[in-house]
């Protein structure tokens, strides 16, 4: 029952941050960006969730609810600013937003 | 949840019914005055209620959240914010909007996450706090849609967002180590077993959450943001993420640092070493000590080079958050008094500044510019008095709120022996003097060019800044009444 342990579970949740924070800094195209945000959240989730297993406690399983609409809330926000950008300059490149400088 | 509880948390309970009621009423039927009314109203009862709940009821709501005096001081500073901020959005959005009402329900998401995060105990509080008032401040941010504000608001997201994962990274990484979410719970376990050092999953997990707050604080070296925030966004908007989300941050990491009932206990009532609460680890100390140095030393040099007056002030509150830090490091009860004062002198100097900007954006286009000041004296003498007032207590020029504040955090500082950054506070302030003087010389200019035409003061807001101008002098001059109070309500216990 007990053969996966939580620390492997916490690796993986930090290899999935890695990867989210990745897709931030390397990605241009914007709907990317706000994916890899959404992988380090789960990433996040999923840590909640090891640390409950290992505790044997109910709790990281709440956060992980938590996390999973707090997070959907974040990219909803995030496609209607998005939708914004593009329907004014077409493109979806980050490096396009950077009209303030300084 | 038991009546009890709601009674407790009645302040937020108004507030989201405030922001249901706004919503439901943009759904019957479009009108400005009528849902600013609802918000202004709601913040306005939320508030009366927090004077009333400090005789009538305290105490702990499950494991989750406390309403105790810190509690409730913090609540009333958001709300009071909140309110002010409310009020001049109205002049501002009336003059440029057709259709406004939303923007009202957001507002008032922004004053109740700000409340979570003041009442705070537990990791779940927290990150609802911080999510809720992130999400809102992104659509605020955005709400003019213009270029610039879009931008900013995507910036302010992508980064925002990124934050937030750290924080919940983090908190996972410290309930794995620690077994326990509660801030003061995790205190109690190292009480137990000793303050000795962390494991180095909690002390990733501390250092990951740390991250996220400086994001969120705009602390260097996390500070990249603030700028193009402070400038994409509306006035209004730009005032609350100044004060309310910085100020219930700060409340959070005060808590934090504090950890518990229990921490004076453990650690000592007067804990000069930096008792730690949720993080008590000599190298947390140090690297709050060195983003707290190098956030006065970058916001203050930044903003000498600014001519655009809210990339100045979004500079000048990177560095007036590293002030704050300093109490923060000196935590307990001498700490956070100092700290409440300083946040309420900030807030009422940062209000009105950001008041005078927004009272000078018409239709077309934000008083943004330093050029948009030059002779304000002799055009409109009042804004200009009250622009100056404003920046003299951010510098902390004496017989202003902001020269008492930074008294207090300067005794505190040195009463933990903290020297080297009491030494690096005081000639930072210098420093700040230039810019800050530099926007009160402009509007004393006498001006050549041809005028613009200057919008009009509605009675409202005309009235706020007044207030607002009051309290700043009237903090200066007789800062007795107040530094008792938030003695009282900040020092800690009920």
């Amino acid at each position: 029952m007990n053969s996966v342990s939580p620390e492997s579970g916490l690796v993986v949740a930090a290899v999935l941050f890695a990867l989210g924070l990745g897709g931030v800094l390397a990605r241009r195209n914007m709907l990317f960006v706000l994916m890899s945000i959404e992988i380090m959240l789960n990433a996040a989730a999923l840590a909640m969730i090891t640390a409950g297993a290992r505790h044997h406690a109910a709790d990281g399983q709440v956060m992980f609810m938590f996390i999973l609409a707090t997070a959907a809330a974040e990219v909803a926000v995030g496609l209607a600013i998005v939708l914004l950008i593009y329907r004014r300059r077409r493109t979806l490149d980050v490096d396009e937003a950077r009209e303030m400088r300084g | 949840m038991t009546g009890e509880d709601v009674i407790i948390l009645l302040p937020l309970v108004i507030v989201a019914a405030a922001a249901v009621a706004a919503m439901l009423a943009i759904a019957v039927r479009r009108s400005h005055a009528a849902t600013a009314g609802i918000a202004l109203t709601g913040l306005a009862a939320a508030l009366a209620e927090v004077l009333v709940n400090l005789w009538l009821k305290k105490g702990y709501v499950g494991h989750l959240a406390v309403m105790d005096n810190q509690a409730l001081f913090v609540i009333g500073l958001v709300l009071a914010a909140n309110l002010v901020v409310g009020i001049l959005s109205y002049g501002y959005l009336s003059r440029r909007r057709e259709r406004a009402e939303e923007y009202y329900v957001l507002l008032l998401l922004a004053a109740l996450g700000g409340m979570v995060l003041a009442i705070s105990i537990h990791f779940a509080t927290f990150f609802l706090g911080l999510e809720v008032l992130s999400v809102s401040l992104y659509g605020l941010v955005a709400y003019e849609r213009g270029r610039l504000g879009v931008e900013a608001s995507l910036k302010y997201l992508v980064l925002g967002g990124t934050a937030s994962a750290f924080v919940f990274f983090g908190m996972g990484l410290v309930y794995f180590d620690r077994g326990s979410m509660i801030f003061f719970w995790v205190d109690w376990l190292y009480g137990q077993y000793g303050p000795g050092p962390l494991g180095l999953v909690a002390m990733v997990g501390c250092v990951m959450m740390f991250v996220g707050i400086g994001f969120k604080l705009a602390v260097v070296p996390f500070h990249l943001w603030t700028a193009d925030v402070y400038q994409g966004a509306p006035a209004p908007v730009t005032a609350l993420v100044a004060t309310v989300s910085k100020g219930a941050v700060l409340a959070l990491v005060l808590r934090m640092a504090r950890g518990s009932p229990w921490a004076g206990y453990y650690f000592g009532d007067r804990a000069v070493y930096y008792s730690g609460g949720v993080c008590p680890s000599a190298p947390v100390f140090w690297i709050l000590a060195a983003i707290a140095v190098a956030s006065m030393f970058t916001g203050n040099l930044l903003a000498l080079r600014q001519r655009n007056v809210k990339r100045l002030l979004a500079y000048s509150s990177i560095s007036h958050l590293g002030y704050l830090l300093v109490a923060v490091l000196v935590s307990g009860a001498a700490g956070a008094t100092a700290a409440g004062f300083y946040l309420v002198t900030y807030f009422a100097a940062t209000l009105a500044a950001f008041g005078v900007v927004t009272a000078l954006s018409g239709a077309n286009g934000e008083a943004e510019s330093l050029e948009d000041y030059r002779g304000l004296a002799w055009r409109r003498p009042a804004l200009a008095a009250l622009m100056t007032v404003a920046m003299l207590s951010l510098a902390g020029i004496p017989l202003t709120a902001g020269f008492v504040g930074k008294f207090y955090l300067l005794t505190a500082g040195a009463g933990a022996g903290l020297w080297a950054l009491v030494i690096i506070l005081v000639a930072n302030s210098g420093i700040g003097l230039f810019y800050y003087l530099r926007v009160v010389w402009a509007m004393f200019e006498r001006r050549a060019t041809e005028e613009k035409e200057l919008p009009r003061i509605g009675v409202a807001t005309g009235v706020v800044l007044a207030g607002l101008g009051a309290a700043v002098v009237l903090i200066g001059v007789w800062p007795g009444p107040l530094a008792e109070l938030v003695r009282a309500w900040m020092g800690g216990g009920w």
